[in-house]
Formats: structure tokens, sequence, C-alpha cells
């Protein structure tokens, strides 16, 4: 077989494994990478995190988050995104396993999941506009707020369901590949959805974060 | 890390990669198992102001929902997201924004006693 053969057949056929590296053992490039970014945008949700936690223990008077947010909807909507993760990781076991149907009904249900959860939020962003709870200015029952309570609410959650936007469009990018049987050939063919579970993963972690900062606390 | 811990590590990675039907289905299992615990840990945690307004202080409230909540995302970290099962370069890549929290609390503590 000459050489142009080799490289057609390295391309068609998928990579049985990763050479194993003394600092990140059998992870992929793109695994490393994926860490790494998870790593800064940690830092970012970190930063707004950080921002409201100086800002609210700054400041003479802040509502109850209780009093103002919907606990109980956003709890049902945590815990659809914690099934959303489940799922995700039954995704990537099927992947794993080359299970094609698997992969792309627990994909579809990782999405759906995802959906609910930005519904959820659209729905409760509606309510408290409407309700008085603004970017800039702040009314609850007639009575001003600190309008830093709802620029830091609605800057810390919108940058999270940005996140979880992004991730519903990926993992949609994922699953038509999916179907088309791309990620259940064997070997590291299954990489691209482990990523894909990597960022969700992430995002429905940082939501457990956020829920106990701004909704919670 | 002893070898036998690393032997059990490296059992569950390949259980965790595709390996032995048997290995997958306990990792099945496993996974459920920690969907269960964050599922019963969100509904103490939404239950905790309730019981804080009655009697508890506000310290205690906020320690024990940091607690949760950090203990939470812990376990995605290591089971959902395998950090159990990679290499100790890695983790650390995946501990850099706690440093963050970490500066955080430092400010925190430094306004409270200011």
């Amino acid at each position: 077989m000459d050489s142009g053969h080799v490289a057609a057949a390295d391309h068609a056929a998928p990579q049985t494994s990763v050479p194993e590296d003394p600092h990140f053992g059998k992870a992929t490039g793109g695994k490393v990478g994926m860490w790494i970014f998870i790593a800064q945008d940690g830092m970012s949700f970190g930063g707004l995190l950080f921002a409201y936690g100086i800002l609210r223990s700054a400041a003479t008077e802040w509502p109850v988050p209780s009093d103002i947010l919907g606990i109980s909807l956003t709890a049902i909507a945590t815990f659809i995104l914690i099934c959303s993760s489940l799922s995700m990781v039954f995704a990537v076991a099927a992947a794993e396993e080359r299970n094609q149907e698997g992969l792309v009904r627990w994909l579809m249900v990782t999405i759906f999941g995802g959906l609910l959860f930005l519904g959820v939020q659209v729905w409760e962003y509606t309510h408290l506009v409407h309700a008085g709870i603004g970017f800039a200015e702040c009314t609850w029952e007639g009575e001003t707020v600190n309008s830093l309570f709802g620029s830091t609410f609605y800057s810390v959650t919108g940058f999270h369901g940005m996140h979880v936007t992004a991730g519903v469009i990926y993992l949609c990018c994922i699953l038509r590949g999916a179907m088309k049987g791309k990620y259940t050939q064997g070997g590291t063919s299954s990489s691209p959805v482990e990523l894909v579970g990597l960022f969700w993963h992430f995002v429905d972690l940082v939501w457990i974060l956020v829920f106990t900062f701004i909704y919670l606390l | 890390m002893t070898d036998q811990t690393t032997t059990t590590d490296e059992s569950a990675a390949d259980a965790g990669h595709g390996g032995h039907a048997e290995g997958e289905q306990s990792m099945r299992g496993l996974y459920i198992t920690i969907f269960l615990t964050l599922g019963l840990l969100t509904i103490f945690e939404v239950y905790i102001p309730s019981v804080y307004s009655a009697a508890w202080s506000g310290t205690t409230k906020m320690l024990l929902l940091c607690f949760l909540a950090f203990s939470k995302a812990g376990l995605v970290a290591t089971y959902f997201m395998h950090l159990k099962w990679e290499k100790p370069w890695l983790r650390w890549i995946a501990l850099m924004p706690v440093y963050m929290g970490v500066a955080l609390i430092l400010i925190m503590l430094e306004t409270l006693y200011r």
C-alpha cells in the first residue's frame, strides 16, 4: 500500500486508541482543550459570582431572594437540568458501546431537558419584568428595591442561560452526526460526544452554584 | 496513591470507557446513585430557607447551603465529568476556578472584619 492509500485509510477508519501521555494519560487533545476551556469559563462565572457577593455584602438594603424569585419553579428547573446530566452520561455510555439508537435517544432527551430549562427561564424573566424587576430599575409590590438585585440576577442567570442555549445548539450538531452514525464506529469516534458531555455537565454544575447563591442564600 | 487503588481506578476507568458489559452496568448504577443523591440534596437545599426563617442563624444557613452546593458540584465533576478517573494534571486544570473562590472568601473575610 503506498503512502496515499495509507493516508486515505487513516482518514476513513476511526483512531482505535490514544497514545499514553505521562501527564494526561489517555485523554485526547480535544478533552484537554475542553477542560482548559471549562476552567477559563468557570473563572468567568466565578468573576460574576464574585462581583455578586461583593455588591450584596456591601449593600445596605437587599431583598430576600425567596420573597421575589420563585424557588419552587427554579428547583424544578434545577432538577430538569440534573436529569439532563443523567441522560447525557447515558448518551456518552451509548456512544462508547457503539449503540447508535441509544445515543440518538439520550441526546434527544438531553436536548429536551435543555429546552425545558430555557422555557422555564423565559417564563421566569417575563414574570419578573412584568412584576417590576428590571435590569436597571427594580420595584416590588409598589416599593423600590435595590436595582443591583435585578442587575446581578439578570447578569448571572442570563450568562448561564446563554451557555444552556449554546449547549443545546452544540448538542443538536452532535445529534446530527449521531444520526449518521459518526460517533458509534468504535475507538475514539465517540470522543465528540464525550466533549459535548463535559460542556453540558459544566453548565449543570454552574447552575447548582448559581441556584444556591442567587436564589437560596 | 497505592498500587491497589491505582488498579481499582483503572478498572473503573475501563468500565467507564466502554469496557466489559458488567462494568458498564455498574457504571450505570453509579450514575443513577449520583443522580438520586443530587436530587435528594436539592430537596434538602430548598427546604433549608424555610427552616432557617424559623430557627437557624444566617451564618448556619449560609454555611450549610454552601456546603451542599459545593458537594453537589463536586459530585457532578467527579462522577459525571469522569474526573475521578483522570490523571492529576487534568484535575489540577479543573481546579483552576477554585482559586477564584479562595480569593472571594479572603475578600469577604476582609469586609466582615474591617
